[in-house]
């Protein structure tokens, strides 16, 4: 079942065509690795997704209706959550303070100042959230996140995205900076999210980890889509080419003939 | 060095008042000094408490002495020229410094002004809107006199100022650490761009938290010039610096380095003691500006220390 689509995707800054003509669909349930050389057009893709960036031209259409994505706060009324590779946590406050930042539950109603946190309820209900993804960290009542581990913190703020996210969680670099075993971490916890129906679009340089969980590959290379595969008929070495160019995608390849 | 780093302003303050007593036992630890120390304190710690919010969002605010200045000169012109009723001035008044405060914060937040500079030029407006008002001349208080009963009278034996700083106190620190909006300010202070893209928001915060100091330094204000019983033209001009020395030395208080409003009163409390204390052993004043600003640099100094080690 096709989730969300994007339509002839483009988007340029100034004279800088960052994105052209990008065309693909996220199937419910898949984990896709969005690959690419820095420059590639794998952030601002991303950055679409999550509502950051307006695209200049296309159309994005989630579960068959077109959508406007942009402001940020729009695609997480749509389901849609990213976890960015830093900034997506306050180091000095609790992880279930960071769970409900800027979406605190509270008494009351009116302008913020008035509105009493329920800190207990949220608290509890942090704690359950990460239970129910067998997320097992100590101090997740009282810790701040400063004081975890990278991998700590990357579970948290990927359940994060995933207890508030419906529908898709975009992941920038989930994996980077991390351990070998705080990465498989990270990873089986991605792999239990997409059971659960959840769609996952993670931006990543390391294609081991894309391996052992995407079930498919896109390849971007400037600007443009380079290869959309089942992770399953292709290799890392083929993914490398048409990363690099040695390999070229129909599209690029029907381009440059026209041109 | 971790603990002196987190307790040694209340170390100071500990050993002061132990200090203090066994010296002057007649007249430094009796319920009459005490009570004179929070009288003493009140109004310094109503701004320096309001200074503290915006602090915790990251945020220096420069105008809050001038803006208690021109309040306590309105107050008093407000009472005396125009013979409003005390509570329609007051309301006058808290609600100019709190317009203060939300131009202040649109400068900063939605134009990108750096605060350093845009509250010096807010304040130094404000300096000339209170020339403007009073000609450079204190006002005396020709009506409403018993507006003075409101700083100097006393409930059940405690000082009016002393409950009203209470009261301020208690508030602020319920907005700071109970409320959405305080728990948005305090996650500004850590990263604004990780609050942002977590939905909070952020110029909206950082206007409401100059707000809060512009007003609190307005209700300084009145209760100055009720405290003094006319308006003087620049007697709330030092409040901007002890405030910051207080916030500065209370931030080195308890929680290594972060801005709080308990730790804000400690700074307070602090120099309070410390000042009244070497007054009552007949230390000349210099000695008073001497303990302030080494005690501030000591305190801030070991705070760091407390922040690079404290972390086991």
């Amino acid at each position: 079942m096709t989730l969300l689509s994007l339509n002839q995707i483009s988007k340029s800054f100034g004279g800088i065509h960052a994105l052209q003509d990008v065309s693909f669909d996220l199937n419910k349930g898949d984990i896709v690795g969005l690959v690419g050389d820095n420059g590639a057009g794998k952030s601002t893709l991303i950055k679409i997704l999550a509502g950051a960036h307006d695209p200049s031209s296309g159309q994005v259409i989630l579960e068959g209706q077109a959508q406007t994505l942009s402001p940020p706060a729009n695609a997480q009324g749509l389901g849609i959550e990213t976890v960015y590779q830093d900034l997506s946590m306050i180091g000095a406050f609790t992880a279930a303070e960071n769970f409900f930042l800027g979406r605190e539950l509270a008494l009351g109603r009116g302008p913020a100042l008035f509105r009493l946190i329920r800190r207990k309820t949220m608290l509890d209900t942090a704690v359950s959230g990460l239970e129910e993804l067998h997320i097992d960290i100590p101090g997740v009542r009282s810790k701040p996140v400063e004081r975890m581990s990278g991998g700590q913190r990357q579970l948290v703020a990927i359940a994060r995205g995933a207890f508030w996210g419906s529908k898709m969680l975009l992941l920038d670099e989930p994996t980077a900076a991390l351990g070998v075993r705080e990465s498989k971490e990270v990873l089986n916890l991605i792999t239990r999210l997409s059971a659960r129906g959840l769609t996952i679009v993670m931006v990543t340089h390391n294609l081991e980890h894309l391996w052992s969980v995407c079930n498919r590959v896109v390849v971007m290379r400037r600007g443009r889509k380079a290869a959309d595969m089942p992770s399953a008929s292709t290799n890392m070495e083929d993914v490398v080419a048409y990363i690099t160019g040695a390999k070229e995608g129909l599209q690029g390849r029907a381009l440059e003939l026209t041109s | 060095m971790h603990v002196l780093g987190t307790y040694g302003t209340i170390l100071v303050l500990i050993l002061m008042v132990v200090v203090f007593s066994a010296i002057q036992p007649d007249t430094f630890a009796t319920v009459g000094n005490f009570r004179n120390i929070l009288n003493d304190m009140a109004i310094g710690t109503i701004v320096a408490a309001g200074l503290t919010v915006p602090l915790v969002c990251g945020d220096f605010d420069l105008s809050i002495g001038y803006v208690a200045s021109f309040s306590g000169i309105l107050m008093v012109g407000l009472l005396s020229a125009n013979q409003l009723p005390i509570p329609v001035a007051m309301l006058i008044v808290v609600g100019i410094g709190m317009l203060i405060g939300i131009v202040n914060g649109v400068i900063v937040s939605k134009i990108g002004v750096n605060a350093f500079i845009a509250t010096l030029g807010t304040g130094t407006v404000v300096v000339g809107l209170n020339y403007a008002y009073s000609g450079g001349i204190p006002l005396q208080l020709t009506h409403s006199t018993d507006f003075t009963g409101l700083a100097i009278g006393r409930f059940l034996g405690i000082p009016h100022l002393a409950i009203i700083m209470v009261v301020v106190l208690g508030v602020l620190w319920v907005i700071l650490n109970r409320t959405v909006q305080g728990q948005h300010i305090r996650a500004i202070g850590v990263s604004a761009e990780s609050s942002r893209r977590a939905g909070v928001a952020v110029d909206r915060s950082r206007i409401v938290a100059f707000a809060i100091a512009s007003t609190c330094a307005a209700i300084g204000g009145v209760l100055m010039a009720s405290n003094l019983g006319s308006g003087q033209v620049t007697a709330g001009d030092g409040f901007m610096l002890t405030s910051f020395s207080a916030a500065f030395l209370g931030s080195a208080a308890l929680r290594e380095g972060q801005f709080h409003i308990v730790g804000t009163l400690i700074g307070v409390l602090t120099v309070a003691v410390g000042n009244n204390g070497l007054a009552m052993i007949g230390a000349p004043i210099f000695t008073q500006y001497l303990f302030a600003g080494c005690l501030l640099v000591l305190a801030v100094a070991l705070g760091g220390i407390g922040r690079r080690y404290g972390r086991g």
